[in-house]
């Protein structure tokens, strides 16, 4: 299956810190590929230095089978869509009118948005300003602006923040069609275990910023039939993780 | 660029801040052009506006700056837009892209005041007709300040997420340029970019007492300090690549 992220030994420090430690990821295309860790294992910032927004210390990133460079960025980011850190947008403009504002930037047909406001769920809420929504109609929006330019690739971090029960259960259900209904690839990170195992195909386990397990997860489940998942999970992190 | 500068006219709607600048202005008209004008002020009134003016710039110009470059970046920090941004374009076009649009809303300002103030001295009758080169000369004496004073501002707002740091920082700024106005020593004026409406000023009141007030005062033309605006216009391109620099390496 077609790579469309790979990176070789990616490594972030800040100062004595090394958040992410010389850290191998692969993604397939058409795939969900769940990113799992702690707090602070160093998700976060592996998700912005492939979108670019952090630089890495050392290390190689390609996407789309380019590697990464100041030349090569607006081309690569083009084919993204990301949600980073939940961002709030412009409270005093619409839902549509904060569309419209990227969509401008990214060039793409005004009719996108209707599309996206209508995948999200959030189609009879768009004339309402944003600083009145809750923080799931944002979380909405935030995958509503991600999925605008319909991209090849798509980054979530962490995109259930913020939702209830059956906003977290339309969210999932939303993310395992994206690849079959606009073939897009997935990565989605969180630090809920049971989260993962209900979206991901292919998961990667990162603790203390390093790569601790990386594959399909059915094969994970494989390892060792004694244990249960958490239990592996545990042992790979040596952390306690949220079930 | 075009997109960008488009899409910052977009998110300014219903932030008003185009009404919040007017006022300031309208401030600043009211404060300069308010009072008794007497036989020497209409007599003199062109130039006694050339030499009254900045000082008054040097308080209400880098509060307009303030505002602009605050409210325009505190957008963007609120929303924690900066890094959905980034992700979709250019960091140094956005940085240029709203550098422009508010040059070119404080711009529109600095206009309106001007022609309001011609206006003014129009109606009121002052004598002859406004001295069309010196007041060229006092447009570039007040736009390059402003700019120096403008990127030093934006720079901070873009730069940090805590727009107090840019209020302070004008406020400061504001009273320390309009101190050094009244130092002897021109060089606080020209080490200060809030201070640069004062360095730059070029008509003088000479003659005037305590006693005899305007009797036998005179508005004369000093030096036209064309290579401290050199320097001021440097110092205003040294102060845009730092922050675009500071502004393009920060991580989000």
């Amino acid at each position: 299956m077609k790579e469309i992220v790979r990176t070789e030994g990616l490594t972030k420090r800040y100062g004595e810190v090394c958040s992410v430690n010389r850290l191998d990821m692969c993604v397939s295309e058409g795939r969900v590929y769940g990113f799992l860790g702690p707090n602070g294992a160093g998700k976060s910032t592996t998700l912005k230095m492939l979108l670019n927004l952090v630089t890495p210390t050392a290390g190689e990133i390609e996407l789309f089978g380019q590697r990464m460079s100041a030349r090569s960025r607006r081309s690569i980011l083009q084919n993204i869509g990301s949600l980073i850190e939940s961002p709030s947008y412009y409270g005093h403009l619409t839902a549509r009118e904060n569309l419209e504002i990227l969509q401008t930037l990214l060039s793409v047909p005004k009719a996108n948005i209707g599309e996206v406001l209508r995948i999200v769920r959030l189609d009879g809420q768009e004339k309402k300003r944003v600083a009145a929504y809750s923080l799931g109609m944002k979380q909405r929006l935030g995958l509503a602006s991600a999925l605008l330019s319909f991209p090849k690739l798509l980054i979530l971090d962490e995109p259930t923040n913020g939702l209830d029960p059956a906003g977290i259960q339309e969210m999932r259900e939303l993310i395992c069609s994206l690849p079959k209904a606009y073939g897009m690839t997935v990565i989605v990170s969180s630090h809920l275990l049971s989260e993962i195992d209900q979206m991901a195909e292919d998961i990667g386990i990162i603790a203390n910023g390093r790569m601790m397990y990386q594959g399909p997860l059915n094969r994970l489940h494989e390892t060792d039939k004694t244990k249960s998942l958490e239990e592996i999970f545990l042992d790979l992190t040596g952390k306690e993780m949220s079930l | 660029m075009k997109a960008l500068l488009f899409c910052e006219y977009k998110k300014t709607r219903r932030r008003w801040l185009f009404p919040a600048a007017l006022l300031l202005v309208a401030a600043k008209l009211f404060w300069a052009l308010r009072g008794h004008y007497d036989a020497f002020a209409l007599k003199n009134g062109w130039m006694m506006l050339l030499y009254q003016l900045p000082m008054i710039n040097t308080i209400f110009l880098p509060l307009l700056a303030m505002l602009v470059s605050s409210r325009l970046s505190d957008l963007e920090h609120k929303g924690a837009m900066f890094k959905q941004l980034a992700a979709v374009c250019d960091k140094g076009k956005l940085y240029d892209a709203k550098l422009l649009y508010g040059l070119g809303l404080t711009g529109l300002c600095m206009m309106i005041d001007l022609a309001v103030t011609i206006g003014f001295g129009y109606a009121s009758g002052f004598a002859g007709g406004a001295p069309v080169g010196l007041y060229l000369i006092y447009v570039v004496f007040t736009a390059v300040p402003t700019l120096t004073v403008y990127c030093f501002q934006y720079m901070l707002a873009m730069c940090f997420q805590n727009q107090a740091v840019t209020f302070l920082t004008g406020i400061i700024g504001t009273f320390a340029g309009l101190f050094s106005i009244f130092l002897p020593s021109v060089w606080l004026r020209r080490l200060l970019p809030f201070g640069h409406y004062g360095a730059l000023q070029f008509v003088g009141l000479f003659g005037w007492t305590k006693v005899e007030r305007y009797a036998n005062a005179t508005l004369e033309i000093m030096t036209v300090d064309w290579g401290f605006c050199l320097v001021s216009a440097a110092v205003a391109a040294a102060l845009y690549v730092l922050g675009r620099y500071l502004f393009v390496k920060k991580e989000w």
